[in-house]
């Protein structure tokens, strides 16, 4: 018995180093510097909380870019998640080709994040445009997407949700493992598509919608590549994420220590919004053979 | 006797250790650049290895994200044996002079003499020479010729006829043309420009290490580049960021001559050249001055430092190598001038007795040294002060703020970020 658990301990040796020196250190390293002054040239000097003190009282840049930030988290997560179970509902039809389809679609996940595609992103909607051409020709007037603080975050948006995929797939598997009899059911009593979506098939699924609304959201929070390379932030800051704003003050202004308290405030918010999440999918996440469902 | 074997072979292991000159080290060495740079320097490194019977493994990247990643490895003590560094970055690295390894400590291996007590001086800091000083480099003005033959214009050589030239491009060949670039650092050093020349200052006091200009001064240098939106002569910030922040080199509207010209450093000549279509001349002119500009105001500094590392276990090697790349006629041949033109006299005489200096080069390095200005403090590329002042440019681009309040932001926020390096 203690060999095979001391077998076991072995086989999660290299998770359990990696997690350690790649992740808990770090985590808490990072802890403590938020408390700190540190330039990375010089040893890290004690201040309390004087980042924090600052963050909350003094720093426009933060508010700014803290409010940037949700504004893209509660935009882009239901619009790709909308988008994703649209999609996976159609892919989820017997059709011909279907399997290319569900491939294809499935392709920008894998590419989305890369370098090349955010380099992509900046050609597609800038002013002479792959979007602005297609609106001209359409006779729509062309739109200043990077310009314009009001647009700029939005292509961003558009980036994260045609990454769809990964959700697609999850949901795609939701949808299949619905019960085919309650669809016949409901037909067999006059129940329109409609009705049987929101009514069947929602419900249903609910634990895949909870489950992608997390994964979503805590990506989402952690968005760098595309605002970094596409936008850099701008115009007027209407890009600037909270991660970028992280990036910023750690390696341009060489502030680890105030860096490190956004971040710790960037993952207290994460952690609220989680258990809020969390608490209220008692109210509305149904889990098939749960008593108190 | 089993014992006295054991360490027999323990001792005699150690010895070439303890004895081992300043032969057959494994050396890295990092720098930043283009594609033309990293060729060049690849193959100095296999020639000065093979003179000194080292072994160099290279760290290559574009500038983008180099000093982030000098900052980390300096950080945690990982960096390169020789390192490639920004001269503004000195006073992030080696605020007491003991960021480097002390280049007077090597120099039995490294030629000092080949450089001039001025440039040496720029790389020393408390007495203490933290690299070689590589070249130097400053702004200057290049034109596309081609563009304003075109249009029957010279390039200009005050701001009044800059700003007639700029009326007279559009009318002559369409609202499509403009006579000059300026975005984000460009844009920044152009405002610096317009008040160097009518103060006479650097932006920075060397002597207050705060900032040298009023706001009324720093203003008008704002309201100069409005001027230069509105009257058509460059184009709006917002207007930059919806075509996507792309670099000028890349734009189309740059190769087909559409844009007439800009403010860059001499030493990227061929970078701005070379897309130009078939056909299109580029070339350096004078500074372009206000009528009572008090001086050029020339924007000139060394380039560039190749240091040492204080942590390397193989200085003395690694001060073989950069003597080779810089002094001797292995590393000079190789790398030619894709530092831009060398700090080394014995470099310069080399390369100008082969015929490997192109001439253009040569023409915008004698412009920007012949040129005046007052000497540039390091500080002026301070990473935060060139943030604040961007950032605030671009509100100012954006009718955010007027150019009183955009300069009382600079100047204070300028302040603040110099006041960290007072002597404690």
């Amino acid at each position: 018995m203690t060999r095979s658990r001391f077998l076991g301990l072995g086989y999660l040796a290299p998770y359990i180093v990696g997690l350690v020196i790649f992740t808990m250190i770090p985590f808490v390293g990072s802890f403590y510097l938020s408390f700190t002054d540190y330039n990375l040239m010089d040893a890290p000097r004690w201040t309390g909380l004087k980042n924090y003190i600052e963050l909350f009282t003094s720093d426009r840049t933060f508010r700014k870019s803290l409010s940037v930030t949700l504004i893209y988290v509660f935009t882009t997560v239901p619009l790709k998640l909308a988008f994703a179970l649209f999609i996976a509902y159609i892919l989820n039809y017997k059709l011909r080709f279907i399997n290319v389809f569900r491939t294809a679609f499935y392709v920008p996940s894998i590419l989305g994040g890369s370098i090349a595609i955010a380099v992509l992103w900046r050609y597609i909607f800038a002013s002479e445009g792959l979007v602005n051409m297609v609106l001209v020709s359409l006779g729509i007037e062309p739109v200043n997407w990077f310009g314009d603080p009001t647009n700029a975050l939005l292509t961003i948006s558009l980036l994260r949700c045609w990454q769809f995929g990964s959700a697609m797939v999850i949901f795609l598997a939701a949808l299949q493992s619905v019960d085919k009899s309650l669809y016949e059911a409901a037909e067999i009593d006059g129940a329109s598509k409609f009705t049987s979506f929101v009514f069947i098939t929602i419900p249903l699924i609910t634990p895949v919608i909870f489950f992608n609304l997390i994964m979503q959201m805590v990506q989402a929070f952690q968005e760098f590549n595309g605002p970094y390379i596409i936008t850099q932030g701008g115009p007027l800051k209407s890009t600037y994420l909270l991660p970028l704003y992280i990036y910023d003050e750690a390696f341009r202004r060489f502030d680890m220590g105030y860096a490190s308290a956004i971040a710790w405030v960037l993952f207290i918010i994460i952690m609220a919004l989680t258990l809020v999440a969390f608490w209220s999918s008692k109210k509305w996440v149904y889990y098939a053979g749960d008593k108190r469902s | 006797m089993k014992s006295t074997l054991k360490a027999a072979i323990i001792c005699s292991s150690l010895v070439p250790c303890i004895l081992m000159p300043a032969h057959g080290a494994d050396l890295r060495m990092s720098w930043w650049g283009g594609e033309s740079r990293h060729i060049a320097t690849q193959e100095a490194l296999t020639a000065c290895g093979a003179k000194h019977g080292h072994t160099i493994a290279p760290e290559f990247t574009g500038f983008s994200g180099y000093l982030e990643k000098l900052t980390t490895q300096m950080a945690g003590g990982t960096e390169a044996d020789i390192l490639q560094v920004n001269w503004p970055w000195l006073p992030l690295f080696s605020r007491t002079g003991t960021g480097f390894a002390d280049l007077r400590d090597l120099s039995d291996q490294i030629d000092l003499t080949q450089y001039s007590d001025k440039d040496l001086a720029s790389v020393t800091v408390q007495g203490h020479v933290q690299g070689i000083p590589v070249s130097t480099s400053g702004r200057v003005f290049f034109f596309n010729k081609t563009t304003l033959d075109a249009a029957g214009l010279t390039a200009p050589t005050t701001w009044e006829e800059f700003f007639t030239a700029a009326q007279e491009l559009r009318a002559q060949k369409g609202d499509d043309y403009q006579l000059f670039n300026a975005v984000s650092e460009s844009a920044q050093l152009l405002v610096q420009l317009a008040v160097t020349q009518k103060t006479g200052k650097d932006m920075v006091d060397p002597e207050t290490n705060r900032v040298a200009w009023t706001v009324d001064e720093l203003a008008a240098g704002l309201l100069f580049y409005q001027r230069m939106v509105d009257s058509g002569a460059i184009q709006s910030r917002k207007d930059e960021a919806a075509e996507g922040n792309v670099k000028l080199y890349e734009k189309t509207s740059w190769s087909q001559g559409q844009i007439g010209g800009s403010y860059e450093w001499n030493t990227t000549y061929f970078k701005f050249s070379d897309p130009l279509a078939e056909g299109q001349v580029l070339d350096s002119y004078p500074m372009v001055r206000f009528a009572d500009a008090k001086t050029d105001g020339v924007y000139r500094k060394p380039s560039m430092l190749l240091s040492i590392s204080k942590n390397s276990d193989n200085q003395d090697a690694a001060a073989q190598i950069l003597n080779c790349l810089m002094n001797e006629p292995e590393g000079i041949t190789a790398l030619g001038v894709t530092r831009g033109l060398p700090a080394s006299a014995v470099a310069m005489s080399a390369l100008e007795g082969a015929g490997l200096i192109e001439p253009q080069l040569r023409k915008a390095h004698d412009i920007m040294m012949n040129s005046t200005g007052p000497a540039v403090s390091p500080f002026n590329e301070h990473p935060e002060l060139r943030g604040v002042f961007i950032d605030t440019m671009e509100e100012y681009s954006y009718a955010m703020i007027d150019a009183q309040e955009a300069a009382e932001i600079i100047i204070d926020s300028a302040n603040d970020v110099l006041s960290q390096f007072d002597p404690s």
